[in-house]
């Protein structure tokens, strides 16, 4: 999987679990902050998204890879197992 | 409003005994019921504890866990309270509850699965079933309700038992609270990370908590009927408090501010200081987030005093709904018996560095202790951000007396779905972010809500906006909410069980499990609106519309708040589609969605905001049938009517217009009878033939469309009133 597709699968996850409306996702929008403002509940329902698509476990991993769709689809390509 | 409400009989099933000898035997005694679950498959969680109960003399097979439970505890509190079988027949059943029927969602759901179509398991997967079917087994025929504001409900519903004995509706409760063991409360703490993986440990490790189950009911009884029946008293129910936190769905506000009100509210409608109180049986979740906050208020409350503090969750496991109930029950007997449960699990380390938390605070540790206790404290706090707090005497207390003022509409809210847009008979809403942005309500929140959720902050907003009410720092505590469904949050909870169904308790999603509880929707009006006043959601079938109003009518009686809304909502879901084709219960109609919400406000208040009032709210009452042929539904419905007419001080003939809704089914004709008979030549509105049947929101629409017309001159007075699931409640409007 490329790198695009990780970041539309993410994207889809975000607007179908976090219900986040399509348009507010850039791939640099800030997630947990600004417009967005996740928290902490929906931080879980990442974790569990990327963990289900991609087997890759982000528990407890540092704040700044779940910033934005590019931060977490780099983490994603960094450590699925090819 | 000066009756004394004394607890006469104790029942209980709970992990650490099924009945009260055994179970108060336990937790004298330190004993866990604390184990490996059974009842769910825990494959792939981190956690695999909870308390059980094991009980091969559950009775009523044919209704839901939680209903079984709380029945097994009803007969024990009856036989307990030495009720005779006619007068247990005049009781009412107030009975708290997380999360409803949720074991027979999960076993229609996996036959599903398997290709099989169970539809008697349907009829119990709400909530709104539980006091019903009781009070059906056990033919009770006071009022009824079911409160479901997750895990205060046990509490709140020995209180609201309390305020129904004040406000003259009843003299005797069966009052507490139920919850089965349950896939989906199992699988949704374990999204959050909230469960523990070793026991709980309240207030000492602190890492989570262990679900439990099991039902704690109590016989609430007021103190002159008590004593003309020569009924032993347990304790009197000293004062109570009720409130909301409006800051966070799940978790508790850290700074305790909430916790603390609730707890000086409580303490105020006693009379009584907090060095008064002998003995605390704390929330004591043993979540790290509660801990701390609960930590917080005991201090700053109960510092330098001699208060005892205990959490029994160390041994029952956390029981939601059941919770605020078993406590109770634990709390009623320290008091009768002079003796201080424990919290169990403490290492002799542990306690050494339990002295660092609790400072000067005496915190019962492992073994429980005599101490003469005069006045002990039960506190529940819960999703969604609702708090109560009880206190129990062991003599004599009256609460202070508080005057009852006159209450009125003073604004109103609705949205209903169209019944001439129906699609297969299913008349449906659709909101957009752009309706939520209109009414300044952001993303952040928008984003949280279910459908169930939206209706009832779009109805609340609207509801606000025409009462022309702003809140504020002053009158934030003095703001409330009651909102009556009668299926509550189906969809959320339906997409949320069938993912466990089809991929196991690891499946669970942490987003949607907060929306699964029926006071969801409370919550997040509370947390847009910053209305931190008395907040519960009672499901009892669609008449809870209007119970809602009778319900918050008692509550600004108390004197706490001085504006109440009364919602009534349901949603449209697969689920309840199918349930109603397959009964046919809903005959030719069309079935809807929607909400409706009334703001009802005192005399005083309504004055001094010099704001518009469109209709009094001159009497109302509640009625429940059993269903036995000595007193038919047709007979609670008549009784309703003329309950409420002599409290508003008024005679069948007064009234000029009744606006009713009616079952769809046989039983309707005969309701639609009895209401000509009484009021003979007087037109029966009901306006579920240009919205469909939106159940709760349908009922609550009833009052609107009557303070209008009464606003509008078009008549002076009216009654409306509602069915559902044995219930009736009847509002007298007058100008």
């Amino acid at each position: 999987m490329n790198k695009e597709e990780v970041a539309a699968k993410i994207k889809d996850m975000l607007v179908e679990n976090l219900r986040i409306p399509e348009e507010l996702l850039e791939d640099d929008a800030e997630l947990f902050g600004g417009e967005i403002g996740l928290d902490s509940v929906d931080s879980l329902e990442i974790i569990s998204g990327i963990d289900d698509m991609f087997g890759v476990n982000m528990t407890g991993v540092a704040k700044e890879n779940f910033r934005d769709i590019n931060a977490l689809t780099n983490y994603v390509m960094e450590n699925a197992e090819a | 409003m000066k009756k004394r409400c004394v607890i006469t009989g104790l029942g209980i099933v709970c992990p650490v005994g099924n009945n009260l000898e055994e179970s108060w035997n336990s937790i004298v005694n330190g004993k866990t019921g604390l184990a490996k679950v059974t009842s769910v498959n825990p494959e792939g969680c981190y956690a695999d504890l909870g308390g059980e109960v094991f009980c091969d003399s559950l009775p009523a097979p044919e209704y839901d866990r939680s209903a079984r439970l709380c029945i097994k505890a009803a007969e024990e509190a009856i036989h307990d309270s030495g009720l005779t079988a006619e007068e247990k027949s005049r009781a009412g059943v107030i009975v708290g509850s997380c999360i409803g029927g949720a074991v027979s969602i999960d076993e229609y759901m996996t036959a599903q699965k398997d290709g099989k179509e169970d539809d008697r398991r349907i009829p119990n997967m709400a909530a709104s079933s539980i006091a019903n079917h009781t009070a059906a087994y056990l033919n009770l025929n006071g009022v009824t309700a079911n409160i479901v504001n997750a895990c205060a409900a046990g509490t709140m519903s020995i209180a609201y038992a309390c305020d129904l004995i004040r406000s003259g509706e009843g003299d005797l409760f069966l009052a507490g609270g139920t919850d089965p063991f349950s896939s989906l409360a199992f699988a949704g703490f374990h999204a959050l990370h909230a469960l523990s993986e070793e026991c709980c440990s309240p207030f000492n490790h602190s890492h989570g908590i262990t679900l439990g189950e099991g039902s704690g009911i109590l016989v609430v009884e007021e103190y002159e009927h008590a004593v003309a029946r020569g009924a032993r008293i347990y304790a009197e129910v000293a004062g109570y408090g009720v409130n909301s936190d409006a800051y966070h769905i799940t978790a508790p506000d850290p700074s305790g501010q909430g916790q603390m009100d609730v707890i000086r509210r409580a303490l105020a409608s006693a009379g009584v200081k907090p060095s008064d109180i002998s003995y605390v049986n704390a929330h004591g979740t043993g979540t790290p987030k509660n801990d701390e906050a609960e930590f917080l208020s005991l201090h700053t409350i109960f510092d330098g005093t001699d208060v005892s503090i205990s959490s029994t969750k160390s041994m029952t496991g956390h029981c939601l709904g059941a919770a605020g109930a078993v406590e109770a029950v634990f709390t009623v007997k320290a008091v009768s018996e002079n003796i201080l449960p424990p919290t169990i699990g403490y290492t002799e380390e542990d306690k050494k560095a339990l002295p660092e938390k609790a400072g000067d605070l005496d915190f019962v540790v492992n073994e429980s202790r005599e101490k003469e206790i005069s006045l002990a404290m039960s506190n529940s706090f819960a999703f969604g951000g609702t708090n109560a707090s009880i206190i129990f005497s062991k003599d004599k207390h009256e609460m202070p007396e508080t005057e009852k003022d006159k209450v009125y509409i003073t604004g109103f809210g609705k949205i209903l779905s169209d019944a001439s847009a129906a699609e297969e008979n299913v008349a449906g809403i659709t909101l957009e972010m752009k309706d939520f942005t209109e009414r300044g309500v952001k993303l952040g929140i928008f984003r949280k809500l279910d459908k169930f959720g939206q209706l009832q902050l779009v109805s609340g907003i609207d509801a606000f906006k025409s009462a022309g009410i702003t809140v504020t720092e002053e009158n934030e505590r003095k703001i409330g909410t009651i909102i009556g469904t009668s299926a509550g949050p189906v969809t959320e909870v339906s997409n949320f069980q069938k993912n466990i169904v089809d991929k196991g308790c690891t499946a669970g999603s942490a987003f949607t499990f907060p929306n699964t509880v029926y006071n969801a929707a409370g919550g997040h009006f509370s947390i847009f609106t910053g209305t931190k006043g008395y907040c519960a959601t009672v499901a009892n079938g669609t008449q809870a519309g209007l119970q809602s109003i009778a319900y918050a009518c008692d509550v600004l009686g108390k004197g706490d708040e001085d504006i109440m809304l009364a919602s009534g909502t349901d949603e449209g879901s697969d689920m309840v589609t199918y349930f109603y084709r397959h009964s046919g219960i809903n005959g030719s109609r069309v079935l809807g969605e929607g909400s409706s919400t009334v703001v009802l406000e005192t005399a005083r208040s309504a004055e001094g905001r010099q704001v518009h009032k469109y209709a009094e709210i001159a009497g109302y009452a509640m009625t429940h049938s059993a269903g036995a042929n000595s007193y038919s539904e047709t007979d609670a419905l008549e009784a309703a009517v003329r309950k409420a007419l002599a409290n508003a001080g008024m005679e069948a003939g007064q009234i000029d217009r009744i606006y009713a809704v009616t079952n769809n089914h046989e039983q309707g004709d005969r309701e639609r009878e009895a209401l000509a008979k009484l009021f003979p030549g007087k037109t029966v509105s009901d306006s579920r033939d240009k919205t469909g049947d939106c159940r709760a929101a349908s009922a609550n629409a009833l009052a609107i469309e009557a303070a209008q017309a009464i606003d509008a001159s078009e008549i002076g007075s009216a009654v409306a009133v509602s069915y559902g699931c044995g219930s009736y409640t009847a509002i007298v409007l007058k100008k």
